[in-house]
């Protein structure tokens, strides 16, 4: 794993702690818009998983339904090599 | 009712920054006493700029060695805006006051006072001069006493010194100024030995103190520059460090560009310098300067090499000095038509640039048509609130429906009581089967953050709230509220310590902040309803102090998203009367609502 990605976590974390408390539970989804980056940070990378976060909160408005959405899985073309795994 | 969420979000960072900041400063140890430097303790005015290996000025002669001197020659300095003189000893700017700008409220009170002669502990001027970098020219100094033509220098009438080395170099500076806050000096030097001299002309702003800064990180005092189009900010204690480690170099910062502007700038005044003459590159620098346990503050820029002047030729540099209020209107036209570059950006704008400044240009414009700028904070808030409405109403628009599946909703709850997870997933379930979402999302309170933050920022660096009056005691929407809870609002004869300060707008503002929160849903969470329920009690401390023009702006918004939540749950009445009762009776009906505030 790039050493972006726990730095990225724990932002996101950082912001559940703080900022969410006040801001409040806004989101339309299940799992939130949080959660929902923390998984796809965990799941796919650094990289794809700010993409697929940043896509989550573009939805995440009036005029999307919303609702359950979770992380979509790591497909295998498209998922970050994992250390010394060789380039294909 | 989102934007209340939002502003107690911004407030917070800001009160843990602010609080983080002060603790910083109480904790951190004192700056260590500044190396004897011999030299500097002799000659109060060390630094100029010395160009890559050239010699350093040969220090003067202190002026205590000779009392007998008559008093250096002053030439008044007179413009509709400015009031001061140049000192023709050492060729100094060091006395300017603004006339358009008071020190205090008060009608007597005593105009601004920019610039101050280096003698004295608050001394702050604006000196031109010359760095001898073959080693050998004689170059005039802080006590050379240059010959004045003409005078009192004013717009239209430009003053000229002149000074004569005895050497066969003549060095002159011709001055003059604007009708605003900008001077305008050609230094030229004749030389008319049978030898070349090189040198380097050079312009300065020094300040002989550290000002009292607020201290506040949404405010950048201190060094600022903009150099190539990329500003640059380094505050007085980054300043001093940099200057440290920096020690060999001489510079806490130095750069060279082809276009740009380097200055020293307070909360509301900004003194800078930049090039007179379109293509004139420049080499700019902030330096630090320990002297006899005080920092010494200076800006100054340069030719980028030492101009050599061949025997009987002549060769100058002419450079602009800004030394005045940042009004943003005329730092624009200076922008424009002197092409000093980006120097509007001499105001802390911050990273919303882009929306602080078009919200400055609504928010001044307002001032100017109600003539009160505290009605126009007002205006502008209502008209920021009514622009997000419609994303506080979309959500609105699905409580109708809700209200039709809460009997669902409730059989949910009742299943999964134990399983928070489980039931969210199926509530969220229930949702997009129905079509009905009652949270506003993400995406809207992402969006509002930069906006009203952008708010907050015009109005802490707005000049126009300086000294602008509201209505009843608030004479300064800059100042703090002055009334206080703690005397009785001025009944009792007390004056309190500083943080026993509870004035009535922050009063009012706690008040409203309690009220919208008991109009907004709980947090689920136990810890996070803790803090919320002592956040206007925090607020109410931490914003006692805040100039009152944010405190009213703050309670205004309080009170609009009072009002946006009291109008929505009004027409949410309105509807479920209009409609015949849903399944599930009233109590149903009002979990629902309760779910849909959310």
């Amino acid at each position: 794993m790039n050493p972006v990605t726990p730095l990225l976590k724990g932002a996101v974390i950082a912001y559940q702690w703080t900022l969410r408390p006040i801001l409040g539970c806004n989101c339309r989804f299940h799992p939130s818009c949080s959660d929902y980056a923390l998984g796809a940070l965990s799941e796919h990378g650094a990289l794809r998983g700010t993409g697929l976060a940043a896509w989550r909160i573009l939805r995440c408005n009036p005029w999307n339904p919303g609702g359950y959405d979770p992380v979509p899985p790591r497909l295998n073309r498209l998922a970050p090599r994992a250390p010394g795994q060789p380039e294909t | 009712m989102d934007q209340k969420r939002l502003f107690a979000a911004i407030a917070l960072s800001i009160g843990i920054l602010l609080l983080f900041d002060v603790w910083n400063r109480t904790m951190s140890p004192p700056a260590p006493p500044p190396a004897p430097q011999a030299q500097q303790a002799e000659v109060p005015l060390p630094a100029t700029p010395a160009a890559p290996g050239a010699a350093p000025a040969a220090p003067a002669a202190p002026a205590e060695l000779s009392p007998a001197r008559a008093e250096a020659q002053r030439v008044p300095v007179e413009n509709p805006r400015l009031t001061g003189a140049l000192s023709a000893r050492g060729l100094m700017l060091d006395q300017l006051v603004l006339r358009q700008f008071r020190e205090t409220v008060e009608p007597g009170s005593a105009n601004v006072t920019l610039l101050a002669p280096r003698g004295r502990p608050e001394g702050y001027f604006a000196q031109w001069g010359w760095t001898a970098a073959d080693g050998r020219t004689r170059v005039p100094d802080n006590e050379t006493d240059w010959t004045v033509t003409g005078g009192p220098l004013a717009p239209g009438r430009p003053v000229t010194f002149t000074w004569d080395n005895g050497q066969g170099q003549i060095f002159e500076a011709e001055v003059s100024v604007d009708a605003d806050y900008m001077f305008t000096v050609r230094q030229t030097l004749r030389n008319s030995a049978a030898e070349a001299v090189v040198v380097l002309p050079w312009a300065r702003v020094r300040r002989e103190r550290t000002p009292q800064t607020l201290g506040f990180f949404i405010l950048h005092e201190g060094f600022v520059a903009v150099q190539d189009g990329r500003l640059t900010e380094i505050t007085y204690s980054d300043g001093r460090d940099e200057g440290n480690r920096r020690r060999a170099q001489g510079s806490a910062w130095d750069n060279e560009a082809a276009e740009g502007w380097a200055g020293l700038s307070d909360k509301y005044w900004l003194t800078a310098l930049t090039r007179a003459e379109d293509g004139q590159r420049l080499r700019s620098a902030f330096r630090h300067i320990p002297d006899q346990g005080v920092d010494r503050w200076q800006v100054d820029i340069a030719p980028p090499a030492p101009q050599a002047i061949a025997a009987g030729q002549s060769a100058g540099f002419a450079s602009r000095l800004f030394a005045g209020a940042k009004e943003v209107e005329l730092l624009d036209r200076y922008r424009d038509q002197q092409r000093i570059q980006d120097f509007d950006k001499a105001i802390d704008w911050g990273w919303f640039y882009f929306i602080t400044k078009p919200f400055f240009y609504v928010l001044h414009w307002l001032g100017i048509v109600t003539g009160n700028f505290g009605i126009a904070i007002l205006i502008f808030t209502l008209c920021l609130k009514v622009l997000f409405f419609p994303l506080a109403n979309k959500a609105y628009k699905s409580m109708g429906r809700m209200r039709l599946v809460a009997p669902k909703m409730q059989e949910i709850r009742d299943r999964y009581k134990d399983d928070p997870a489980k039931m969210q997933a199926e509530m969220m379930a229930l949702y997009k089967s129905e079509k009905i979402n009652p949270a506003s999302g993400c995406l809207p309170i992402l969006v509002q953050i930069p906006v009203f933050f952008a708010l907050y920022k015009v109005l802490f660096i707005s000049i126009e709230m300086r000294h602008a009056p509201f209505f009843g005691w608030i004479r300064d929407l800059s100042a703090m509220d002055p009334t206080n809870l703690f005397n009785l609002f001025g009944l009792i004869p007390w004056d309190p310590p500083s943080f026993l300060h509870l004035p009535v707008w922050a009063i009012i503002m706690g008040v409203t902040m309690w009220v919208q929160q008991k109009l907004n849903p709980q947090p689920p969470d136990p810890i996070q309803q803790k803090i919320f329920a002592w956040l206007p009690v925090l607020f109410t401390f931490m914003l006692a102090s805040f100039p009152a023009g944010l405190v009213i702006y703050w309670t205004w918004n309080n009170l609009l998203s009072i009002a946006q939540q009291w109008y929505i749950m009004h027409l949410d009445k309105k509807a479920q009367a209009a409609r015949p009762p849903a399944q599930g009776g009233r109590g149903a009906g009002g979990q629902g609502t309760a779910a849909a505030k959310k």
